[in-house]
């Protein structure tokens, strides 16, 4: 029982230096864990109440006085022969002060003082010993401590304790544990955003999908719409979406890949450039429902289309054309400057630089941007609305008619206009219908013609993805 | 053009076949081409014009015609076929900016929430995910947003808040805050990219954490592009069309809480153009609110455009 | 007699600005034809804006505004018919190293096909004489379908030297072309331009005083865009007129 030891605690686990995760030595230190294992814990009881008797540090024999126990601590952990050992790494001492001998103070409690010792903190032997600005060694520590005891100022009451860590180089101060825990909040609440737009996506996608699940099958997408939309399919919209598509491409992308092959290799840096530029900028910020007007003005009326396949599509086209300039001019930008001068070097034009360096290594970059158009212009309802999207037209069911059933001076379906219609104007088949199973519930035909287009946009959409990924592992410089 | 290159003139040398030919190449259909590039190049602005022009040209007889510009600015009372008709845009327009200012509180700290994790918290790997999941997000057509307002969002609305009806400011502003974010990721994300690593470094190095760099370097470095990004996600907002129609419901009214139904200026063109004599002047009206709402794009767009270009002239450091 | 395809150049008066920047000023040269004319000067002082005007890829700088005149075997380079003609006649070397995304055959034969040439045996041998001369060919033979961007800083500057060579020009200028390769190929590349020599004009910048001790035999030392002075190499380095001559040659300046 009488040892002359003070109390020392050592983990099991530090005999091999293993770090025991959870085992900490106080609450406040958060990575403590890892580092602490190696770290012992010295404690060497004062009571000043006791008559001056001499102990040697432990809970049965506490020191009298503060200056008692600092010079045992010398001569313990300092010096040249220090009798238990020298102080190192996270090795804590604490002082705790006692009503008598025996009187164990509750555990757990922070300590009223706490003081450290960083032999790389400094060199400055007048320090305060503060986490910020600590003593260099021991015996400055407790040169420290006896100046501040003397001075009046470390009054200890019976229960609290004095701690002095010694810290490794590096080892983190509150304010860096303060840092670390707004950054974990910070971090937390910036994935809880990010999550937060994630789910949406995920669940609607989900949901779609199972409410029109009884009705997606292969007839659905095959079949034209019947009936007064009481029974059928989308197959009429659909191919009208890819007539409108493919007339819009057929008019903004070559014009929208040289504009970008303008901004970028042929336009100067000047006023009448950034105005260029502007244009771009605001053009692809025209609201839908402005193009559908500028539609029916410019082709429907102007141009004298009427409503109309090619009307439509022209008003799709100039929706889609700024985005392509962008992206053109952002693809064409990443071709690095030395190629082109290399070749106008070896006496190529501009235009045949282009033609053979520039374009070829940047044509899947454009093309990810009119893909990314498509996806676009397959699903935006407004500027067709009054341009050329018709509520119903009677189509074939099959022979070329089937395939090719629109012609270009009259209005179509189109599937994105179809899924509104489908919304707001139809009245679906009635109970009876249904049961005599020649129509389908409004509601499975609502979501199905969802997930078409939906599909239809996100397969587009994957595609351009798809060519983005292909790009990146086939740098060729 | 001669064979012999006019520098030679005079020399003993032999001309190689390769000269002769590349003498010729400098000919017609490159500078044709050259002039189809200009042209194409030139279109952007040519189309900024020609849709100001054809949409003013249908609204100009309106216009600049019998109507009255400060009713149609002040007065709520949007009746068209109402005996006298009435086109007093006021409730219309309140509409447009209380959606659009809702699904901005919802928007903007969430969208510039998700720029500041991809760009600054992420590994490589998630940071592709969380892309490729904002574009797809971004991919969903505007029908369909409008389809989910009405079909599932309405209900949810009304059993969660015992509104008489789920399609109001509300419905609309959360609809329009998933449409707008993308924008704001994908810009501010740009914008965040654009401070130089040089800046984190020198951080780092002075001890900061990722949290301490994001609010103490990256936002005030980069808040021109940052204030952009949230520019444009506006311009979405007002612009959008499909979506609102479904979600905000049908009232000209102006709203007093967040519950309450309204209609925005392009629901309303949307809603009754269709219904309209070509020509009249209910047609023509609607034609006038698309110059309102080109206007407000633009000026929306052209501030975006000057607050960028406030770093492009910063960063020439 | 001058022998086949080479020429020399005279500038007279050259004086180019950047927007207002002066680039040179009043810069007078006479180049003979058949020999390696070194240019030394510390950077920014206007080598290769030099450079630029004698192939007139100064013409691609929208803010450069150039006078004097500069003749290339006698002619007013603004004054040719073709100026496309006049840069391949003007083979030109880069100081980073410029492999284009193709093949290394396809970068040799690049300016050839532009220049219409298009017979695969003639480009076969073409490819082979223009890798031999810039002394790549035994490193690369056998894998001429290997993408330019891919080899390693010392052979892309040999594949642009090769590149250079394709369209047999009279004149070929070097524009600091050692500074981001290893010494070796370095060495290689200047015993090629002692052998090129007799075949046409070199115009060597460098910023390697030695390398032109080594190589010139005329060197002209250009400083804050004025030519200080000009002559045959071994004067220019033991005998200068200038006293600032003497400092950069002795590595006194930087």
């Amino acid at each position: 029982m009488s040892s002359n030891s003070p109390e020392t605690s050592r983990r099991a686990s530090n005999r091999r230096g293993i770090a025991r995760l959870g085992t900490r030595l106080d609450s406040d230190s958060l990575n403590a864990s890892k580092l602490d294992s190696r770290a012992a814990l010295y404690r060497y009881y004062l009571c000043p109440l006791s008559n001056g008797t001499p102990g040697d540090g432990t809970l049965e024999r506490p020191w009298p006085s503060l200056a008692d126990v600092l010079r045992d601590i010398g001569r313990r952990h300092g010096g040249d022969a220090p009798s238990v050992g020298k102080l190192a790494g996270y090795d804590r001492v604490e002082i705790c002060a006692i009503n008598g001998p025996g009187d164990e103070p509750p555990p757990g409690k922070k300590p009223r003082y706490a003081f450290y010792v960083d032999p790389l903190g400094t060199s400055d032997e007048e320090g305060g010993g503060t986490a910020l600005a600590p003593w260099p060694d021991l015996e400055a520590a407790l040169a420290g401590v006896a100046r501040l005891d003397a001075a009046g100022g470390l009054p200890l009451q019976i229960g609290e304790h004095l701690r002095l860590s010694v810290r490794e180089v590096f080892s983190a101060t509150p304010i860096d544990r303060r840092k670390r825990r707004h950054e974990t909040v910070a971090k937390s609440v910036f994935l809880l955003m990010t999550l937060l737009l994630v789910i949406p996506l995920i669940a609607i996608l989900a949901h779609l999908t199972v409410k029109a699940w009884p009705v997606l099958t292969a007839s659905f997408v095959f079949e034209n719409p019947k009936n007064n939309m009481t029974a059928g399919g989308v197959w009429a919209p659909l191919v009208g979406t890819f007539y409108l598509v493919f007339f819009s491409l057929l008019a903004a992308a070559p014009i929208g890949v040289l504009a970008g092959v303008y901004l970028n290799e042929y336009a100067r840096d000047n006023w009448f450039t950034r105005i260029v530029n502007l244009a771009v900028v605001n053009l692809a910020g025209v609201p839908s429902i402005v193009h559908a007007l500028f539609g029916v003005g410019a082709f429907v009326l102007f141009a004298g289309m009427g409503e109309s396949v090619l009307a439509a599509a022209f008003t799709l086209a100039v929706m889609t054309l700024p985005v392509i300039i962008t992206s053109t001019k952002e693809a064409l930008a990443s071709v690095p400057m030395a190629f082109r001068e290399a070749c106008w070097n070896m006496g190529a034009s501009r235009w045949q630089t282009i033609r053979t360096i520039v374009l070829p290594n940047s044509i899947s970059g454009i093309l990810t941007g009119v893909i990314l158009q498509v996806s676009r212009a397959a699903g935006e309802t407004a500027p067709i609305l009054f341009t050329g999207a018709a509520f119903f037209v009677n189509v074939p069911n099959k022979g070329l008619g089937y395939f090719f059933p629109y012609a270009l001076d009259k209005s179509c379906m189109a599937l994105s206009y179809h899924l509104h219609v489908m919304l707001t104007q139809v009245k679906g088949a009635s109970p009876e219908q249904i049961a005599a199973g020649e129509g389908i519930p409004l509601e499975h035909l609502q979501y199905g013609t969802a997930v078409v287009l939906i599909g239809l946009v996100l397969a587009v959409n994957s595609v351009s993805i798809g060519l983005r990924v292909y790009l990146r592992s086939h740098k060729k410089w | 053009m001669s064979s012999i290159p006019a520098s030679d003139a005079g020399k003993p040398r032999e001309v190689s076949a390769m000269h002769r030919l590349a003498a010729r190449l400098r000919s017609v259909p490159e500078l044709a081409i050259e002039v189809l590039i200009r042209l194409c190049g030139y279109s952007a602005i040519f189309f900024v014009f020609a849709i100001f022009f054809f949409v003013l040209r249908e609204g100009a007889p309106m216009l600049f015609g019998h109507m009255n510009l400060w009713s149609f600015f002040t007065s709520t009372d949007w009746n068209p076929v109402g005996e006298p008709p009435r086109y007093g845009i006021l409730a219309l327009l309140s509409g447009t900016i209380a959606v659009t200012a809702f699904s901005m509180l919802i928007a903007v700290p969430l969208g510039l929430g998700a720029a500041v994790y991809v760009s600054e918290f992420s590994s490589p790997k998630i940071k592709e995910i969380l892309k490729i999941t904002i574009e797809m997000l971004a991919a969903i057509p505007s029908i369909v947003w409008g389809f989910i307002a009405y079909m599932t969002l309405n209900p949810l609305i009304i059993q969660l808040t015992d509104a008489p009806i789920g399609l109001n400011v509300l419905n609309a502003g959360i609809i329009l805050a998933l449409m707008s974010v993308p924008v704001i990721v994908s810009v501010g994300e740009d914008a965040l990219k654009a401070v130089p690593d040089s800046y984190r470094e020198a951080a780092l190095a002075l001890g900061a954490s990722r949290w301490e760099i994001v609010y103490r370097v990256l936002f005030p470095a980069a808040k021109n592009g940052l204030l952009a990004a949230v520019l444009l996600g506006v311009g979405r907002a007002i612009g959008e069309t499909m979506a609102v129609l479904m979600a905000s419901g049908h009232a000209n009214q102006i709203p007093a809480t967040l519950l309450d139904p309204v209609q925005t200026l392009t629901a309303t063109i949307a809603a009754e153009l269709g219904e309209t004599n070509q020509g009249g002047d209910h047609y023509r009206v609607l034609f006038v609110i698309g110059i309102l709402l080109f206007a407000i794009a633009f000026v929306v767009n052209l501030t975006a455009d000057l607050v960028v270009k406030g770093i492009r002239g910063k960063q020439n450091v | 007699m001058v022998s086949m395809g080479s020429v020399g150049i005279e500038i007279e008066g050259l004086s180019v600005d950047y927007a207002g920047k002066p680039a040179l000023r009043d810069v007078s040269l006479a180049i003979p034809p058949n020999e390696i004319f070194g240019i030394i000067g510390p950077a920014n002082s206007g080598k290769t804006t030099l450079l630029k005007c004698i192939n007139r890829t100064i013409d691609f700088v929208t803010a450069a505004n150039m006078s004097g005149t500069v003749r290339v075997g006698g002619q007013d380079v603004r004054d040719v018919a073709n100026v496309y003609q006049l840069r391949r006649r003007i083979g030109m070397v880069f100081p980073l190293p410029v492999g284009l995304p193709m093949t290394i055959y396809d970068n040799v034969a690049y300016g050839p096909r532009m220049a219409g040439l298009r017979h695969r045996g003639e480009l076969d041998s073409l490819v082979e004489k223009c890798l031999r001369q810039s002394a790549l060919w035994d490193e690369v033979k056998d894998r001429l379908n290997m993408l330019g961007t891919k080899l390693s800083g010392g052979q892309q500057q040999r594949l642009t030297l090769a590149r250079a060579l394709s369209l047999k020009p009279d004149i070929l200028c070097l524009d600091e072309f050692s500074i981001a390769i290893d010494p070796v190929t370095t060495m290689k590349i200047e015993e090629v331009l002692l052998e090129l020599r007799s075949q046409m004009t070199i115009v060597l910048v460098t910023n390697l005083v030695q390398q032109a001790r080594r190589l010139a035999s005329r060197t002209a030392f250009l400083n804050g865009s004025r030519i200080v002075e000009y002559g045959e190499t071994a004067a220019i380095f033991t005998k200068p007129e200038h006293q600032i001559t003497y400092d950069y040659v002795t590595g006194n300046i930087g």
